[in-house]
């Protein structure tokens, strides 16, 4: 062999440092993420004949109204959730607006809860919609994840008759990238040799966590695709973009070792949004603050939360941060007082000593339905088959 | 339309009446009570939601002129209870308002015209039978608890009554919210035969229940087809549109080879299950019972409030497992068996399990497990 064998060893292993960050591993884990397709417009068009095959957009009408799920027909028109009500009818003006009805949302999503149920206890719900599913082990001992996620899809469209998508993969983060690839009623697998590459070929701004503000940033730095962001050091990363760039540096290698937590219980729901223009104006931030009271209490309602606290997060230009916050003796009864509380609380960084480029909103000490879902789930079916 | 009458028999039929109308609505006039008043004494009240509609008559004290009108129900209802006992009340309507005077008080309510008033066509009834009010307050007590209030699941939310040639003639009433289904079977009444499968909603179940207290032995006739339903019960006549959708074939869920039987007394039974279940959660309610030998531990663990656990005697000699209940499901069902003994078939932790008295017992229910 003689002395070239290490060094050759050594240029192989750099090579595969290199090239396969994420070797294959025999012990990867299986994690689906499921994802219901167009949700509460589905539930919608599903329950009401008359609005199939129409732009549907669920959500208030009003002025001051968001958009909270779309239908497909909407998305055409380019009327996408969280959109202001506004907008998608300049966007589509044949919009049909549906009020929500997240009872009923409710009961198709404990639904499909149970489906999941039926093979694994490890489900870590996002949303009524959503959800990660760590199936390495699972109940009826079914080697194939991949088969798995088209039982899952199969019986969620004969029980609700709604469709979902499925991402399959070795992780958190590329399975929710995968259950959008083929979206609607779609799967995608993306195997652990696999996963660098897809990530490599990806935009930086369908990261997760990556919103236009720090794509922006990121393209500044040359940074598009999941590869630009792979050539960046952990160092250089973490620099730039805090103790976020850990994880940066792992999912641009196709790597996220976050457990799926069938235990998470959400303690916040919130929501912030950075402005291209610091705001200076007292009317200009009560309006940007109304906007994110809007999308935080919808998401509030997505979740059924209730909670006591609310937290204003004002960020300046010079990049001090502050918060205030104010907490009820009991939970926040609506989107109105829970505006007002907001309001409140801008009352107290008034006068603006600087500008503002990020305002924020929270409501958090949640008591949950959580209890609710464990029972739902713990409780199955009767087998009427 | 001028008519005179006992307040004890007014409140007594608008208490009927005015239950059937729900409190909020957006068309005006189902909020209202048609009142009738004829030539021969008799007065008719009748109240609907669409759904389900009632008719009461009655005889009036005396009726001047024969007419009718409709008012708000529940401010007559309100004005008649608090009316003093025994007086005489006078319902006169003329001009597009009803004039009641009672003793010194004196009401002017705001009518409705009689022709708006929306009456349920009933179309052909061709299945008629009778049932003792007993038997109509057994089978709505045993099964009623079951009925499921997802409105998602609107086929379930109701009781499934429905005619069988078992070993003799049956008819059976059914109701489940998917997690417990409870079924009562009696004897097939003379005229049920060849009656269609019919879904009673809840809220008729409920007015029907109300009105069969005051029914004593008497007999109710029932007429129905597939898509309405009569009670006759009386001066009473309740009519519902029935649940238009198919319930399941809950015969599926019905356990047959589950070779595991523990016998027990359904008090103590309860009574144990219930002080275990003040640990539970909530919202759970889960109860964990441990079988082996004659020796059956109902026990509850929670992370937040501690544990509790129970031995209750039971006759039991198959293989030993574990096997969790929601509490109150499981709660409802021992309060509505009879006898001093009753029976748990079980297959394992995680197959339906049928209840019932024994073999004879016209009540069976079947529950499903919770995962402990």
């Amino acid at each position: 062999m003689g002395a070239g064998a290490p060094i050759a060893n050594c240029l192989q292993r750099l090579y595969l440092l290199r090239h396969m960050a994420d070797p294959p591993d025999p012990q990867a884990r299986k994690i689906i993420h499921i994802d219901m397709d167009a949700f509460y417009a589905s539930v919608e068009q599903r329950d009401n004949p008359a609005l199939r095959g129409l732009p549907v957009a669920v959500g208030g009408s009003s002025r001051r109204g968001v958009v909270a799920a779309a239908s497909y027909e909407a998305r055409t028109f380019g009327v996408r959730s969280a959109m202001p009500s506004v907008t998608a009818l300049r966007r589509c003006p044949d919009l049909v607006f549906v009020k929500p009805r997240f009872d009923v949302y409710q009961q198709v999503s404990r639904q499909i809860r149970e489906i999941f149920a039926q093979h694994t206890d490890l489900i870590e719900p996002l949303s009524l919609d959503e959800a990660y599913l760590d199936v390495s082990s699972n109940r009826q001992a079914i080697a194939s994840a991949t088969q798995i996620a088209q039982l899952i899809r199969a019986d969620i469209r004969r029980v609700t008759g709604l469709t979902a998508s499925a991402g399959v993969s070795y992780n958190k983060f590329i399975a929710k990238l995968a259950s959008d690839q083929n979206k609607p009623d779609g799967l995608c697998v993306i195997r652990p040799e696999q996963g660098a590459a897809f990530v490599a070929a990806l935009p930086v701004k369908r990261f997760h966590g990556v919103g236009p503000r720090t794509a922006d940033k990121m393209a500044s730095f040359g940074i598009v695709t999941g590869a630009d962001l792979a050539e960046k050091s952990e160092q250089w990363l973490l620099t730039h973009f805090g103790s976020w760039g850990s994880y940066l540096h792992g999912a641009a290698r196709g790597i996220d070792n976050r457990p799926v937590r069938a235990d998470r219980i959400r303690k916040s729901i919130g929501g912030e949004r950075t402005y291209g223009e610091d705001i200076w104006a007292e009317s200009a931030l009560r309006d940007a603050l109304e906007s994110i009271a809007d999308i935080v209490w919808e998401r509030v309602e997505r979740n059924e939360a209730q909670g006591r606290t609310v937290t204003l997060k004002a960020r300046y230009a010079d990049f001090q941060t502050i918060t205030r916050a104010r907490s009820l003796g009991q939970p926040v009864k609506g989107r109105s007082a829970f505006g007002q509380i907001g309001q409140s609380l801008i009352d107290q960084i008034l006068p603006l000593q600087n500008g503002i480029r990020l305002l924020g909103l929270t409501l958090s000490g949640l008591s949950h339905s959580e209890d609710e879902d464990e029972a739902d789930i713990r409780q199955p079916e009767l087998p009427f088959g | 339309m001028k008519a005179t009458i006992e307040r004890a028999t007014l409140l007594k039929s608008l208490s009927h009446v005015q239950s059937v109308v729900e409190r909020r609505n957006t068309i005006p006039i189902l909020s209202n009570v048609l009142i009738e008043a004829s030539a021969d004494g008799a007065l008719r009240f009748m109240a609907t939601d669409l759904d389900l509609q009632i008719v009461e008559t009655m005889s009036a004290y005396s009726v001047e002129t024969p007419g009718s009108i409709t008012v708000s129900a529940h401010t007559l209802f309100e004005i008649a209870r608090k009316l003093p006992d025994g007086s005489q009340v006078m319902l006169d309507a003329a001009d597009g308002k009803m004039l009641v005077r009672a003793g010194r008080s004196r009401f002017t309510l705001p009518t409705l015209p009689r022709d708006d008033f929306p009456v349920i066509a009933e179309g052909e009834l061709p299945t008629s039978f009778e049932l003792a009010a007993a038997e109509l307050v057994q089978i709505i007590d045993k099964t009623r608890f079951a009925i499921s209030t997802e409105e998602t699941r609107y086929y379930l939310n109701g009781i499934f009554l429905h005619v069988a040639d078992d070993d003799r003639p049956v008819l059976k009433a059914a109701a489940t919210d998917g997690h417990r289904l409870a079924r009562v079977t009696l004897d097939r009444p003379d005229g049920a035969e060849g009656m269609p499968d019919v879904i009673v909603p809840r809220k008729c179940i409920g007015e029907l229940r109300k009105l069969l207290d005051e029914r004593g032995d008497a007999k109710v006739q029932i007429d129905l087809s597939a898509s309405k339903i009569r009670f006759t019960l009386g001066s009473a006549i309740l009519t519902s549109k029935l649940i238009d959708g198919t319930f399941p074939d809950y015969s599926r869920v019905i356990p047959t080879a589950n070779d595991k039987l523990l016998k027990i007394d359904p008090k103590a039974f309860a009574q144990g299950v219930d002080r275990v279940a003040t640990i539970a959660t909530e919202k759970t309610r889960a109860v964990k019972m441990a079988l082996e030998n004659n020796k059956i531990t109902l026990s509850v663990t929670s992370p937040e409030n501690g544990t509790a656990a129970e031995e209750v005697e039971g006759e039991y000699s198959s293989d030993g497992f574990e096997i969790g209940f929601n509490a109150r499901y499981l709660l409802d069902i021992l309060g509505e068996l009879d006898g001093d003994v009753i029976e748990l078939h079980l297959a394992d932790s995680s197959a339906p399990t049928l209840i019932r008295e024994n073999d004879k017992a016209s009540a069976l229910y079947v529950l499903m497990p919770m995962r402990v």
